[in-house]
């Protein structure tokens, strides 16, 4: 009879979904279209905003602390830039490479997949596959030292447990129970 | 008083010199009078640095200007509450605090184990000396904050000078919640410091057992909750005062806050593996080290000006000093592990591969893998200037591109982890325990898709959200309706009192709550919208429902600064809503800009209203209006965060029924003979 108990008895499942499904009515009212930046501050936010007084792209650049909190002198001469570079025609990547040419590899706001670059993207990669080889050694490890459990005494000639024994097994159960 | 507070620190110096050194005496030698000396040279050196503290605060609250950090980070005009915030202000302001939070740690824990743990504790108090002759020897010596301000006299000497009045205080720490955000944020950090010395105590002196991790679980979860609390907080002033509509860039700084949080949240997983089942003593051990080294780590990016970071003090030489103690605490650490690996050998094997074990390795797992690509993220300017003669940059796409799936990932195995039991997991308690949730997340992401969200993280993250809601929910539940069986008594209550006799598991809960709210909260972030428009008075601009139609501007003189505001009313629907009050402050003592921001802050939405500045040309105001969809859910998240874990802090109210209970009777068997605490756990078996 417990074999899909939960779902063979809804009713007493119900108070969470509905609380589910009621606690987020404003969140599922809360979507619109994303927004989409133009085409010059779409390109503006590959480019890092070179003021030296803000880590932010030139797209989005809002220079903390300046007189102005929005793009700053140099944000809004790259974006014309990008602006002017767009109107004669050239490709996305044209214009972010120029930037490249003008500032070094420092202007990308992504890191670059190529070069020394491709170390980055490899570290958390690297990390991810030899930490997840990691632990499936250590899970088999533990497996292999798992000693077989003596076999079940058979009914009637079952050996009596010590009350000690006993106690210790009581406390493991309530420490697997306990979180 | 600047004498005064300097002698104090030199004091304080000493005694910890004399608690480090014959606190190593006392454990060679076992004599009962050094131990309890080294102890007290401890405790005296704690409440010397109070005193220090206090001496500063003095020089700031009585406007002493004749001590240079006062003159750099206060004036005259400055709001008595944020003399408070000028403590922490500066580098030696702050290394101050640090030593000052520090010691509030280390009094507590020698006061509080003073007749415990005998074996362990002069361990203890050698270590946490350690840890405190360190940033001692950076007040005293480094970055002293009690310098006397002094200019070049004419025969080349310095002379002594008393300015009129101050630099003041930078303008983004004027705000209140800079008054509470970087305690909490240190506090997190220092608290750490405790675990660390524990753990490194229970390797050096091979202390029996698991129960250096008994005693050290509060200390870490209070370490945590003071760090969670302090990055939300830090996260909530960035997108309150700093005017770019978002509230986490992924600056350095910010990073370095979240390094030993990752960490010190697989600890607080793994640990379980270890109180139940002895297992993962190494790891835990080494998380411990980690989180603590990390701590360190943060603090030196933030102070040494390797890395460049808006919330980084001036360059300085002091990174030297912390890479110097990052290195001889890691020797430490090593030397004790490979001294002593033998004692740190597991007791028990993986009965079962899909089991809460399991769990925690992925849970933890994941969690380092973060904190790697954090790291190394954060590193890797630095590194890439010094490998390949120039800097690459890793800024927000790249943390985010690697951070968002695994931030899934682990808000899946936050869902998970519950429904599996230790040991062993059967597949009719899988199919049992994963039916409604699988259904409630698929259910909400068909739903959510239909609303019209094409965004694939977001929806992810959303079907994420229910799923690991409906796993709370029902383990609630669950637990809820053996007690209600019972006691006749409500859901609510039964819930209440479900909690109470299981504080660390329910309370544990209660912050995987918070958290998929935060969660909801960053899944809004890929419908942001912002719009930017100069403006003269009645003139309007549109943004989602909202109508926003510029009525005056003005100025307006205060003590401390000139607010330049704008008045901005908001209309939804040609109906008006509110008036909002945008606003930038010049500080005329250093000339500096700050920004107040106007939010309405709703469930659905912030609709964020920044005054960014005038037009040169015009004179007219430009306005930048946002419109961040679910981010109050990320403040409400991180209230119910810290909630959960001051309840897991409580005590279980069954141990002192136990306690006071030898008269009462025995609790009557429940259904089948179980008693509660076994039965309420029947979906996890």
């Amino acid at each position: 009879m417990t074999k899909m108990r939960g779902i063979s008895r809804p009713g007493l499942l119900i108070l969470p979904v509905l609380l589910c499904f009621t606690g987020t009515l404003p969140l599922l009212s809360a979507f619109g279209d994303a927004q989409q930046p133009d085409h010059t501050h779409q390109l503006g936010m590959k480019v890092k905003c070179m003021c030296r007084g803000c880590n932010e792209s030139a797209g989005g650049c809002y220079h903390m602390g300046g007189e102005f909190s929005g793009p700053c002198g140099t944000a809004l001469g790259m974006l014309k830039k990008i602006d002017e570079r767009i109107a004669q025609g050239n490709s996305d990547d044209l214009i972010v490479q120029s930037f490249v040419q003008e500032y070094g590899q420092l202007v990308l706001m992504e890191t670059p997949h190529s070069g020394f670059g491709r170390v980055a993207w490899w570290i958390p990669a690297v990390a991810l596959i030899g930490g997840f080889a990691l632990v499936l050694i250590v899970i088999s490890r533990w497996r292999k030292q798992l000693t077989p459990e003596p076999a079940l005494a058979r009914a009637g000639h079952a050996a009596p447990i010590s009350s000690e024994l006993l106690d210790r097994a009581r406390a493991q159960a309530a420490r697997d129970t306990e979180d | 008083m600047d004498v005064f507070g300097s002698f104090a620190l030199l004091l304080a110096f000493i005694c910890a010199v004399y608690a480090f050194g014959g606190g190593i005496a006392a454990i060679i030698t076992r004599h009962p009078l050094l131990v309890k000396s080294t102890r007290q040279s401890g405790i005296a050196a704690c409440c010397l640095i109070f005193i220090a503290t206090f001496s500063l605060e003095y020089l700031f609250f009585t406007d002493n200007f004749s001590a240079a950090y006062v003159v750099s980070h206060s004036n005259r005009a400055l709001a008595t509450f944020y003399k408070v915030a000028a403590l922490w202000a500066g580098q030696e302001g702050s290394l101050l605090f640090w030593s000052f939070l520090l010691s509030i740690y280390v009094f507590s824990v020698l006061i509080a184990y003073r007749n415990k743990n005998g074996e362990l504790m002069p361990y203890v108090g050698v270590i946490l000396a350690g840890v405190q002759i360190f940033f001692l020897t950076l007040n005293n010596f480094v970055a002293s904050p009690f310098k006397a301000l002094a200019v070049p006299g004419a025969n080349g000497a310095m002379d002594l000078v008393t300015r009129a009045d101050g630099n003041g205080l930078t303008p983004l720490l004027q705000y209140p919640e800079m008054v509470i955000h970087p305690p909490n944020l240190y506090s997190g950090y220092t608290g750490f410091t405790i675990p660390f010395a524990f753990a490194l105590a229970a390797l050096l002196a091979r202390y029996p057992g698991e129960k250096w991790i008994h005693l050290t679980r509060k200390w870490t979860m209070i370490a945590w909750c003071f760090q969670t609390a302090g990055i939300l907080l830090g996260a909530h002033w960035a997108y309150a005062v700093l005017g770019w509509g978002g509230y986490w860039g992924w600056d350095p700084v910010e990073n370095a806050s979240l390094l030993p949080w990752l960490t010190g949240t697989a600890f607080l997983h793994s640990v379980m593996m270890q109180e139940k089942r002895g297992m993962m003593k190494v790891w835990n051990v080494w998380l411990v080290f980690a989180t603590f080294i990390l701590c360190i780590t943060g603090t030196f990016l933030t102070r040494s000006g390797i890395v460049s970071s808006v919330h980084a003090f001036a360059q300085s030489s002091i990174g030297s000093w912390f890479v110097g103690f990052l290195i001889v605490i890691f020797s430490v650490c090593l030397v004790a592990y490979l001294k002593n690996r033998d004692y740190l050998k597991s007791e028990s094997q993986l009965d079962a591969i899909v089991s809460r074990e399991s769990s925690f390795l992925f849970n933890n797992l994941i969690l380092l893998v973060s904190c790697i690509a954090v790291l190394s993220g954060t590193l890797f300017p630095v590194l890439s200037e010094a490998v390949s003669g120039s800097k690459i940059n890793v800024g927000a796409p790249f943390f985010n591109k690697v951070n968002v799936p695994i931030g899934l990932f682990l808000l899946f195995l936050t869902g998970v982890g519950p429904l599996l039991a230790w040991r062993k997991t059967s597949l009719e308690s899988l199919k049992r325990n994963f039916a409604w949730p699988l259904i409630v997340g698929l259910v909400a992401g068909v739903v959510i898709f239909a609303l019209g969200c094409r965004e694939m993280y977001s929806l992810i993250c959303f079907s994420l959200c229910f799923f690991v809601t409906t796993t709370i929910v029902m383990e609630f539940y669950r637990g809820a309706k053996v007690i209600r069986v019972r006691s006749n008594a409500s859901y609510l209550t039964s819930a209440i009192e479900l909690t109470m006799r299981n504080t660390r598991r329910y309370g544990g809960y209660i912050v995987h709550m918070g958290m998929v709210l935060v969660f909801v909260g960053l899944a809004g972030v890929a419908f942001n919208q912002n719009v930017q428009k100069e403006m003269q008075p009645g003139s309007s601009i549109q943004l989602g429902k909202y109508k926003l139609v510029l009525q005056s501007f003005d100025s307006k003189p205060e003590a401390n600064y000139t607010g330049l505001r704008l008045n901005v009313e908001v209309f939804v629907d040609n109906k008006p809503l509110m008036m909002l009050y945008p606003e930038r402050r010049i500080f005329e003592t250093n000339g500096e800009t700050g920004t107040m921001v106007a939010i309405y802050s709703t469930l659905r939405e912030d609709l964020y209203v920044v005054y960014a500045g005038q037009n040169p040309d015009t004179n007219l105001p430009v306005i930048h209006a946002y419109l961040n969809p679910l981010v109050k859910w990320i403040w409400f998240g991180g209230v119910i965060v810290v909630f959960g874990t001051l309840v897991a802090l409580m005590p279980n109210r069954r141990a002192v029924l136990v306690l006071s209970g030898a008269q009462q009777p025995a609790p009557e068997p429940l259904v089948h003979g179980m008693t509660p605490s076994v039965t309420y756990r029947e979906g996890h078996d």
